[in-house]
């Protein structure tokens, strides 16, 4: 299928799952454009493994559209299916066969060439996910990570346009998801989009271009990981200014300026909180100065995703 | 990362290269393993030529039987030897390994592999059980050597042999059935042995009072018919007296050979699962069976059951009062006792509405089901749902199976009680319009009820209307006689008694007891109108529900 430059990968409107009265995705658009690393972020429950059921075609939504590189996958099924590549949560594997074989039957089923043509595909796609050496092992006997990674290079396999990889990186420890990282990168860099979910923002916000935070099954903020935060409303940083001497004019300069709150005295430091723009940040330091105020030094704090997430996910249990 | 293949674009695989199908070969390459395969093929063998030797030997030595004969010998032995690998072993195997792959959860892969829904059915159906069709396969040189050896004509084995095929395929689908829609791994398991023993042992009683098709279900005709040509000659003599009173498979005016009808019967419904299957695979929230299907299902199996009941009428061969003598008119004083063709005629009824309510449930979308279906219809620019779509409403075709069903029972009723065994008795045509309403009462108030409250609804309906009465009603005869009255008129709130209460009340045959003669007609007449009036209500109900989300729908839209 011919699809121009402009069609997105992903093309997911007015989503809605519903199972009987409890609604998991609710009202979700979205768009990702090709090749890009998309992450999908929000705590559990949030709607991440329907959204993802979904878009594998594994399950009806209940009302919305979603397309494919431009197929509706709800209208056209079996196309929808040969562009997509899925690595679900929790990785499965069957318990009765060879790591090689494994690939070897997904290989046939996806009638990738001949036997030959099939056992260099398995070949390139472990060494992809760096699991040559255990070719001949049993599933059942790889360790969580490996696993993962043997999933992973199942999902490779067909060199699908869109991969969606559900938690991809949970059991790898910190090489094996630098190696994830890269290998998406990679894949993402050869034209595939890679929609990636993630209960850890910050893991997501290192390997992906563009994300998006659902909570409750709605979408609550997107783009790159700092439009998310502003988006979550989360502008707000905490700035020490280290003085030589003359604290208290400083802390009185300080007070009076918009968006600073929270302030404190600290030996030769001024600490605070400031909500503003980074315009706005510099222009306090250009103040301080102004003000004759010897800075020596100016460090800003902003809060982790992780507490951006706690917090949005805290906010909508309170409401 | 390493210089990549240049691999072909990818191809579908064909359906019919069964050999070629990646899901059937990873089953022999996860199945067939040489060191569990080598343990399981030893203890095969060597029961197989423990049975072989034995019954040779015994035959030979110990009966004096000619060297044809006790060759013979081992035949039976290993027949039921092989049926359990297949039948047990295999069925055990096909549900048991298909929920173990959604237990793993390794079945997403395989629905989102491009593969055709057949492809995937017969790569499991054949794949999951290869070992036991291996095994059996190791049993049947010995077979063959006592075919040989005991001079056994291929009219005697091969059609014996066909339907053991067929039965093994039919148990496996039934397996892979059950192994789909049941969720839970070991309710699989025990749902799908529990009814291929359904299959293989209760539900073939039926033939004993009236409904000949169900054994059919089974090897057991074909097994009779071929018994004598296997058996030593001495014992096959004896048993082929039974066999040559034993009437063929009759349907209507035809009478065919039991294994064609057997393959015939059997194969329609191996037919009927291969489609539930396709559907589940194509999509996993899809009904088992269409609405068009469902329907031709359900008069397919009233033809089947009219056609080959009413030519045994005649002879008397149906009543069960027969018992044996149905294969030998020794007793030529015998007539069927009244209440037998009434509690025929009851029984039929029942089992109609059985089948009505199992195909009306399979039919019926649920209330999300029925949103997605006007969501998409909207989106397709469509004002109302496609007549045959899952999510449009089930209720015309379970009136269509409904008044089926009715004709169906009428017809058997007709033929029982207007044959020659009950002179100057006859069913009038009021008695069709009571069916007619008996069956869609029950069966459309079944069907709108579960499209309207969804399934928890009607499993507390069956539990306390279907069930509770039956049981209370049962007790309260077993007091005493001063509670037959009552005792009546509670059962009779049972939509299950209707088909009973019915051919009791309307049949000029029926000689009720003293005690429930009065009650009984009064209670289903009251029951019917009750049943009836409860099941408009509901349709009004469901009309009513269904215009608001049609409208509540469109209104989102807009």
């Amino acid at each position: 299928m011919i699809t121009s430059k402009e069609t997105p990968a992903i093309d997911i409107r007015d989503l809605r799952v519903d199972y009987g009265n409890f609604v998991a995705v609710d009202d979700l658009t979205l768009s990702v454009p090709s090749g890009e690393v998309f992450g999908l972020v929000g705590p559990n429950g949030a709607g991440k493994t329907s959204t993802f059921r979904v878009l594998t075609t594994l399950m009806e939504p209940t009302y919305g559209d979603v397309f494919l590189d431009g197929v509706d996958i709800l209208e056209d099924l079996e196309s929808a299916r040969r562009i997509v590549g899925y690595m679900p949560d929790l990785a499965p594997v069957p318990s009765d066969l060879k790591v090689w074989e494994f690939l070897d039957f997904h290989a046939a089923a996806y009638g990738l060439g001949t036997k030959l043509q099939r056992r260099e595909r398995v070949a390139e796609c472990l060494e992809e996910v760096a699991l040559t050496d255990q070719r001949h092992s049993w599933c059942k006997q790889l360790s969580r990570g490996q696993t993962q990674r043997v999933v992973l290079a199942k999902t490779l396999l067909h060199r699908p346009r869109v991969m969606i990889l559900d938690e991809p990186a949970s059991g790898l420890d910190p090489l094996a998801r630098r190696d994830l990282r890269q290998a998406l990168r990679r894949l993402a860099d050869k034209g595939a989009t890679v929609f990636v979910s993630s209960h850890i923002l910050s893991e997501l916000a290192e390997m992906c271009s563009s994300l998006c935070v659902m909570n409750k099954g709605r979408l609550l903020a997107s783009g790159t990981a700092e439009q998310v935060r502003q988006q979550l409303g989360s502008t707000e940083r905490t700035l020490t200014a280290t003085l030589l001497g003359r604290q208290d004019e400083a802390a009185a300069w300080l007070q009076s300026q918009s968006g600073v709150h929270r302030l404190q005295l600290a030996g030769e430091q001024v600490i605070f909180d400031f909500t503003g723009s980074d315009d706005a940040q510099a222009g306090l330091m250009e103040g301080l100065i102004a003000q004759g105020l010897r800075l020596r030094a100016f460090e800003e704090k902003r809060s982790s995703f992780e507490d951006i997430l706690v917090e949005v996910a805290e906010t909508n249990r309170r409401s | 990362m390493s210089s990549e293949t240049s691999v072909p674009p990818p191809t579908r695989h064909v359906m019919w290269k069964p050999w070629a199908n990646p899901i059937f070969r990873r089953f022999c390459r996860s199945r067939l393993r040489p060191r569990s395969l080598g343990i399981w093929l030893l203890v095969t063998v060597m029961i197989a030529g423990f049975l072989f030797a034995f019954s040779d030997v015994l035959g030979s030595k110990r009966f004096s039987l000619s060297l044809e004969d006790s060759a013979r010998a081992p035949l039976i032995p290993l027949l039921w030897f092989q049926a359990f690998i297949l039948f047990v072993l295999g069925t055990a195997q096909v549900s048991g390994g298909i929920t173990a792959e959604r237990d793993e959860g390794v079945i997403d892969y395989q629905r989102l592999i491009p593969m055709s829904p057949l492809s995937k059915v017969f790569g499991y159906v054949f794949g999951l059980p290869i070992r036991e069709y291996l095994l059996v396969f190791a049993t049947l040189p010995f077979t063959a050597w006592s075919l040989w050896k005991g001079n056994v004509e291929m009219q005697a084995w091969l059609p014996l042999y066909t339907v053991f095929f067929t039965s093994t395929l039919l148990y496996h689908f039934t397996g892979l059935v059950t192994g789909t829609v049941v969720k839970n791994r070991r309710w699989a398991f025990l749902v799908s042995i529990g009814l291929v023993f359904c299959l293989y042992t209760i539900i073939p009683q039926l033939e004993k009072v009236g409904l000949v098709f169900f054994k059919y279900l089974t090897m057991a005709p074909v097994y009779s018919e071929c018994l004598p040509g296997l058996l030593p000659k001495p014992v096959g003599a004896v048993v082929s007296v039974g066999q040559q009173l034993a009437p063929s498979a009759k349907f209507f005016n035809l009478d065919f050979p039991e294994a064609v009808f057997t393959v015939f019967s059997q194969g329609g419904l191996v037919l009927t699962f291969v489609i539930m299957l396709r559907r589940r695979w194509k999509r996993a929230e899809s009904h088992l069976l269409g609405k068009l299907w469902a329907t031709l299902f359900f008069i397919w199996i009233q033809i089947l059951l009219l056609g080959n009941a009413l030519p045994l009428v005649d002879s008397g061969s149906l009543f069960p009062s027969r018992g044996f003598a149905r294969y030998a008119h020794l007793d030529f004083n015998w007539v069927p006792n009244r209440m037998e063709a009434v509690g025929m005629s009851g029984l039929y009824g029942l089992v109609t509405l059985v089948l009505l309510f199992i195909l009306g449930g399979m039919i019926t979308p649920s209330p999300e089901y029925q949103i997605r279906g006007w969501r998409r219809a909207r989106k397709q620019g469509r004002r109302s749902l496609p007549f045959l779509s899952d999510a449009a409403t089930g209720s015309w075709f379970v009136a269509l199976m409904a008044i089926a069903g009715a004709v169906g029972w009428y017809l058997f009723t007709q033929a029982l009680v207007e044959s020659r065994w009950y002179p100057g008795h006859v069913v009038p045509l009021s008695t069709l319009g009571y069916f007619i309403a008996i069956m869609l009462a029950a069966g459309l108030g079944f069907q709108v009820l579960l499209e309207t409250r969804g399934g928890r609804a009607i499993g507390l309906a069956t539990i306390l209307i279907g069930v509770a009465p039956v049981m209370i009603g049962a007790v309260m005869f077993a007091i005493g006689e001063w509670l037959y009255t009552t005792a009546s008129w509670v059962i009779g709130a049972s939509p299950l008694s209707l088909p009973f209460y019915a051919a009791g009340s309307l049949l000029s045959l029926s000689n009720l007891p003293d005690g429930v003669e009065r009650a009984v007609p009064r209670a289903f007449h009251f029951w019917l109108l009750v049943t009836s009036l409860v099941t408009v209500w509901l349709i009004t109900q469901l009309r009513a529900a269904r215009k608001q989300m049609a409208q509540r729908i469109l209104e989102d839209e807009t």
